[in-house]
């Protein structure tokens, strides 16, 4: 499925606020602030501080749906990382595809990604997001997730168990930490 | 449902992402203020087309993707498809291998009800039962780990019998499990039935009756707090079920609180009947001798025909309809999934009721949206 | 009520309309219906019969024959006798009464039959697809000759 419907809800355009120059300052905007910080020693500390607290979105899909729920609660706990689950888009940093992605449930998730604001990155968790899983001669799911999702951390299995998900969140902190992420711009 | 509005009326859809955990279905509720004067309820977002899969894979490979269909349930899943495939080949079962299935099918149904009831009670704001019911489903999962290898999609059945016997020491972890859990749903019971909040939010919402609900055709936990005493296992019984004792949980007020205390008595009722299959488990092969399918060959050919076989799911009644021409691939398979005519009284039951009473109304019915869209 | 008085009082009614009816074991039946009156049989068996449970309706593809079958699963509340009744609808055009008068639960399933192998329903309150997408209602995908099926756009398999 090649047609997306675009969503731009995050809009990083200039002010324009009716004069270019103002004695004795210098006008800037937030973007070039970050691209400026990116080159510095600040930028470990605030990978630091996003790694230790990632908040997931909850919307099971499939069968990974059931163990996504369990990895959340009491037992497998993962409130000790600091990961815990949010219901709305607006508060979570990492969208965890869990499950198969069907042509007529692609541009509901692609909306509910561009709601989420920067910075935010992918886990794909389940064969199912990696490749279509034992459906993959189906007419009706989507195999290739990765073309439209920027994704960090493949998670296989068919379910995982807990344990998986939580070292693949693990892994996402350790890239976090070495600048090697695909999270979109900050 | 008309689209067309009045004053002071507004269209909402809710979903197909929503904080309700059974899997994504949309819900247009027309309102009225806070009431709500109509609704619809959409499906298709999660349909993967396995009655066309089924119809390219051998029977082996079968049983694997039809595990898939309903994951809170696996093990009835599967009973009902190589229970069919069984009926129209001719297949006797071994008397071990029956009663292991029996025992895997309700340790299945004992960890789908505790996260349904504990699921509901997370949308009507407890949010500690839930805590508590999700730390003692993982004693049940782990018992059902010990014995298939995997915790949510088994694959543990076979044509003829079953994969594994079950292991040492299972009677004895059984024993220590089942212990814990009977004070643990005594608990849940007094912290429901005594907590006024609860009952104000539960008693007289949703009020299903019996005629009402046998002309919607409504099975499983639904139909029983009705009243009518419909059970598979006690009107057609399958495997070793008419020699096991037990009976049939009802209650006569159709409303919430009904459905809830309906799944907990079926939780005692599991667990008295895995008690009484390991008293009387006998000694014995695991499958039948001297058959092509004894010896799990990979490649079996079926005689041409079509049989209907229906179990009782934790959800209602369950039923495959396979059709065979003899070769080693089925024709056609057809699944009737016990949540689909469930989800279609919802639009009736909704008219009137504030719209802070849909979710608990809808999560009562306790669906699980993957084996309506299949 | 069992098997054997139930197949006697069908064929008894409807001497025209029910043909090749057998009895399979004591709570199986099968018999095969004609497409025209399948809303009165219906209402007989629901009425005096007490079939009143739609267990699940749904269509098989049979291209060598040329014909596309209606099947009607019917069960009971109060007796365990199962009846499978057939119709059979030629394949270039196949159309048949609804029965959502008589069970009100058939409505999704054939709404379901309809966008999977393009059987249309008479009467129908409100056909439309249940679980394609609105861009795939017209290639019916469960028929024997879909092109689109296996899907081999998948690229990360192992």
């Amino acid at each position: 499925m090649d047609e997306v419907e675009q969503t731009n809800v995050e809009q990083n355009d200039v002010l324009d606020v009716g004069y270019t120059d103002v004695p004795g300052t210098m006008l800037t905007d937030s973007n070039a602030i970050a691209d400026f910080l990116k080159k510095t020693k600040i930028q470990d500390v605030l990978n630091w501080g996003r790694k230790n607290s990632l908040w997931f979105m909850v919307n099971a899909m499939g069968c990974c749906g059931v163990e996504l729920l369990a990895t959340g609660m009491a037992h497998y706990d993962t409130d000790r990382f600091g990961i815990i689950p949010r219901n709305s888009p607006r508060h979570a940093d990492v969208l965890i595809i869990s499950g198969y992605v069907t042509k007529k449930y692609l541009p509901a998730l692609k909306r509910v990604w561009d709601q989420m604001p920067a910075p935010k990155w992918v886990i794909c968790f389940g064969d199912c997001a990696i490749s279509g899983g034992p459906f993959y001669e189906s007419y009706s799911t989507h195999q290739n997730v990765d073309d439209i999702f920027p994704v960090d951390v493949f998670v296989p299995g068919c379910p995982p168990r807990c344990e998986a998900l939580i070292q693949g969140f693990v892994e996402l902190q350790k890239k976090i930490e070495a600048k090697k992420d695909k999270g979109t711009d900050y | 449902m008309d689209e067309t509005v009045g004053p002071s009326e507004m269209i909402v859809h809710l979903g197909p992402q929503h904080p309700m955990m059974p899997g994504p279905f949309r819900l247009n509720a027309k309102l009225r203020g806070e009431t709500v004067v109509d609704s619809e309820v959409e499906m298709g977002w999660i349909h993967k087309g396995i009655e066309k899969i089924l119809e390219s894979k051998t029977y082996l490979q079968g049983i694997t993707i039809v595990d898939r269909i309903c994951y809170l349930a696996a093990m009835t899943n599967e009973e009902a498809y190589v229970g069919c495939v069984e009926k129209l080949a001719g297949i006797e079962v071994p008397e071990r291998a029956q009663y292991i299935r029996v025992i895997m099918e309700e340790l299945s149904r004992l960890q789908s009800h505790i996260l349904g009831m504990g699921e509901y009670a997370s949308f009507v704001g407890f949010v500690s039962m839930f805590m508590y019911t999700i730390r003692d489903r993982e004693d049940v999962m782990s018992l059902i780990d010990s014995v298939t290898g995997a915790r949510v999609t088994h694959s543990f059945l076979r044509y003829g019998g079953v994969k594994d016997d079950l292991p040492d020491g299972f009677k004895d972890d059984v024993k220590y499990v089942f212990g814990n859990l009977r004070k643990a749903i005594d608990k849940y019971e007094e912290l429901y039935s005594t907590d006024s909040i609860y009952k104000a939010r539960t008693k007289g919402i949703g009020v299903l009756t019996a005629d009402v609900a046998k002309d919607l055709g409504v099975s499983g936990p639904p139909l029983r707090a009705t009243g009518v005493a419909f059970d598979i296992r006690k009107d057609e019984p399958y495997l070793v079920y008419d020699d096991l004792d037990f009976k049939v949980c009802t209650q006569t007020d159709g409303d919430v609180y009904a459905r809830i205390q309906v799944r907990l008595d079926e939780m005692r009722e599991s667990m008295y009947i895995i008690e009484q299959c390991l008293d009387q488990i006998p000694e014995g092969p695991l499958f039948p001798e001297n058959t092509a399918y004894g010896k799990r060959s990979p490649v079996m050919r079926i005689p041409a025909g079509e049989a209907f076989h229906r179990v009782e799911d934790p959800r209602g009644e369950m039923g495959f309809y396979v059709v065979s021409d003899g070769s080693d691939k089925p024709y056609r398979v057809k699944i009737r999934g016990p949540v689909y005519p469930t989800l279609q009284t919802l639009p009736p039951l909704l008219k009137g009721v504030p719209v802070a009473d849909i979710v608990a109304i809808a999560g009562s019915m306790d669906t699980c949206t993957s084996e309506v869209d299949r | 009520m069992d098997a054997n008085s139930i197949i006697s009082s069908l064929t008894g009614k409807f001497p025209e309309d029910i043909y090749d009816a057998e009895i399979e074991s004591d709570i199986r039946t099968i018999a095969k219906v004609k497409p025209e009156n399948v809303v009165e049989v219906c209402r007989y068996l629901k009425e005096d019969l007490s079939f009143g449970h739609l267990c699940c309706e749904f269509g098989v593809d049979y291209p060598d024959r040329n014909e596309i079958e209606v099947i009607y699963v019917i069960g009971s509340y109060e007796h365990p006798v199962i009846l499978t009744m057939k119709a059979l609808l030629p394949r270039d055009n196949p159309e048949i009464e609804s029965v959502v008068p008589v069970y009100w639960n058939a409505n999704w399933y054939e709404r379901e039959t309809y966008e999977l192998f393009g059987v249309k329903y008479l009467n129908h309150p409100d056909l439309k697809p249940l679980v394609l997408p609105e861009e795939m209602l017209g290639e019916w995908p469960l028929r024997k000759d879909y092109a689109g099926f296996p899907n081999k756009t998948a690229r990360n398999l192992v």
